[in-house]
């Protein structure tokens, strides 16, 4: 089966200008984890998670810790994540995608979403514009 | 590809019941149960798309949404197979309700709400991502009421991007907001005349009224204007003719009339897109908005029934210019 026929047809994406404190909006009230992030001709340069902008705000140095109890406190993260909360989020964007084509096979997005362990991928067209995303729940859905 | 606009959607919470009981009852009495119930995605650009997409024609529906009712909007469009691309805003999308009383649904209860306000970051939000639409679309729909809060130019400003990124425009809206986009030169104008009978300061009270309002508005350059004109009609202007599309169906036979007119307007749309000339666009108009208005489901894209109604709908060309 093609992605086509099995990808959620929304085409929420933001720009990488768009301050952090925007993106947090959308990922609460869309209730969405993550987001592709698009050029003004809709072309996918980038995606961003939560998971991206908890690491903004660590300090630089809980890549070398074995777990997050190193931390002293919450104030700590608190006071990162406002001096990054008018940024733009083109500053922590992970530019390296992962994304299937909308004439990709499902085995491919499943792959994908199994191996890089993602919740979503962003769908795009012949032109590297977004047209979709696949959901694990698309997924299994489909496997049903 | 179609980009429907629809700045200020609704949820449409629909109840049918045996008896409207509003005033002289008893207080045993107070309670209607309904017998039935449901709630959809609703609003004017909203309800084309749903009309499209049963078509099998791409679009996008976009606007604006938020809250509890935002979420069911996405889920209903997205159950139905409509790209969705709205902007999230602080306050609660509206929903509207609709009472369908047993015998009179050609007469349902309305109760609508105004809905959210949108601020001017929300609708900068937007205007980014309608402009980087407009390198897909080749239609763009402008319908609905405006939000509180957006300036009642905004339909003026993005049909004029829209026309200069090479789209047509269509526009069904009320008011001030109409009134500013005649100035952008619209492919296609269908007032919204349900709120008031009356446009550009005259009322539409006759045929004659509504032709001469017609053609005040394909001066200003609009291809096509449609005026409603009665229940089951409605008259078409273009530069060089007129064209009255009835059907003899009684509007008591009417099941469900919310949306009908939206699919009516999707309707003519759907076949302008597929290149049909303007009779064939305005009789399969009228026999889709026929088909929803008669089942209860709000819109109705099953072509063999829509094909079955335009059996009763005619198109008369009733005046050329010049001859």
């Amino acid at each position: 089966m093609k992605v086509r026929e099995i990808m959620t047809k929304d085409l929420t994406a933001v720009e990488a200008d768009l301050p952090v404190r925007e993106l947090i909006f959308i990922f609460e009230n869309a209730e969405m984890p993550n987001t592709p992030v698009v050029d003004d001709d809709g072309i996918l340069i980038g995606f961003i998670s939560e998971k991206d902008l908890i690491r903004a705000a660590l300090p630089g140095y809980f890549e070398l810790l074995h777990s997050a109890s190193f931390i002293p406190d919450m104030n700590q993260l608190s006071t990162k994540l406002l001096q990054i909360a008018d940024e733009p989020i083109g500053n922590y964007m992970r530019r390296d995608v992962h994304y299937v084509t909308e004439d990709d096979d499902d085995l491919r997005a499943a792959d994908l979403v199994i191996r890089q362990g993602v919740k979503n991928l962003p769908v795009v067209n012949a032109e590297g514009r977004l047209v979709g995303r696949v959901r694990r729940i698309d997924l299994l859905r489909q496997l049903l | 590809m179609i980009v429907t606009v629809t700045l200020n959607p609704a949820v449409d919470k629909m109840y049918w019941v045996e008896r409207l009981k509003v005033c002289d009852v008893t207080e045993e009495e107070f309670l209607t149960t309904a017998t039935r119930s449901g709630s959809s995605a609703g609003g004017k650009g909203v309800n084309m798309s749903v009309f499209l997409s049963q078509m099998g024609m791409d679009n996008v529906a976009m606007g604006f949404v938020g809250g509890h009712a935002g979420h069911v909007i996405i889920r209903d469009l997205r159950d139905r197979d409509v790209t969705t691309n709205f902007v999230w805003i602080r306050e609660e999308t509206r929903t509207n309700v609709t009472v369908l009383e047993k015998g009179h649904e050609y007469v349902p209860l309305l109760i609508g709400e105004s809905g959210p306000n949108v601020s001017a970051l929300e609708l900068e939000r937007f205007r980014r991502k309608f402009k980087r639409m407009l390198s897909r679309a080749s239609w763009v729909v402008l319908a609905g009421s405006v939000p509180l809060g957006v300036d009642a130019g905004i339909y003026r400003e993005l049909a004029s991007l829209a026309k200069e990124a090479g789209a047509k425009v269509v526009v069904s809206a009320r008011g001030e907001a109409l009134l500013q986009t005649f100035q952008a030169s619209p492919y296609l104008v269908k007032p919204d005349t349900r709120v008031r009978r009356s446009l550009m300061g005259k009322d539409l009270a006759s045929s004659e009224k509504i032709i001469e309002a017609g053609r005040q508005i394909a001066a200003l350059g609009a291809e096509m204007v449609v005026i409603s004109h009665e229940v089951t009609g409605d008259i078409a202007v273009t530069k060089d003719a007129v064209l009255v599309i009835k059907t003899p169906v009684a509007p008591r036979e009417f099941r469900n009339l919310v949306g009908a007119d939206d699919v009516f307007l999707a309707g003519i749309l759907y076949q302008l897109v597929e290149g049909a000339p303007v009779e064939t666009a305005l009789r399969f108009g009228l026999a889709a908005g026929l088909a929803s208005a008669e089942s209860d489901e709000k819109v109705c894209g099953e072509m063999d029934r829509i094909q079955a109604e335009m059996e009763k709908v005619t198109v008369e060309r009733v005046e050329r210019e010049g001859a």
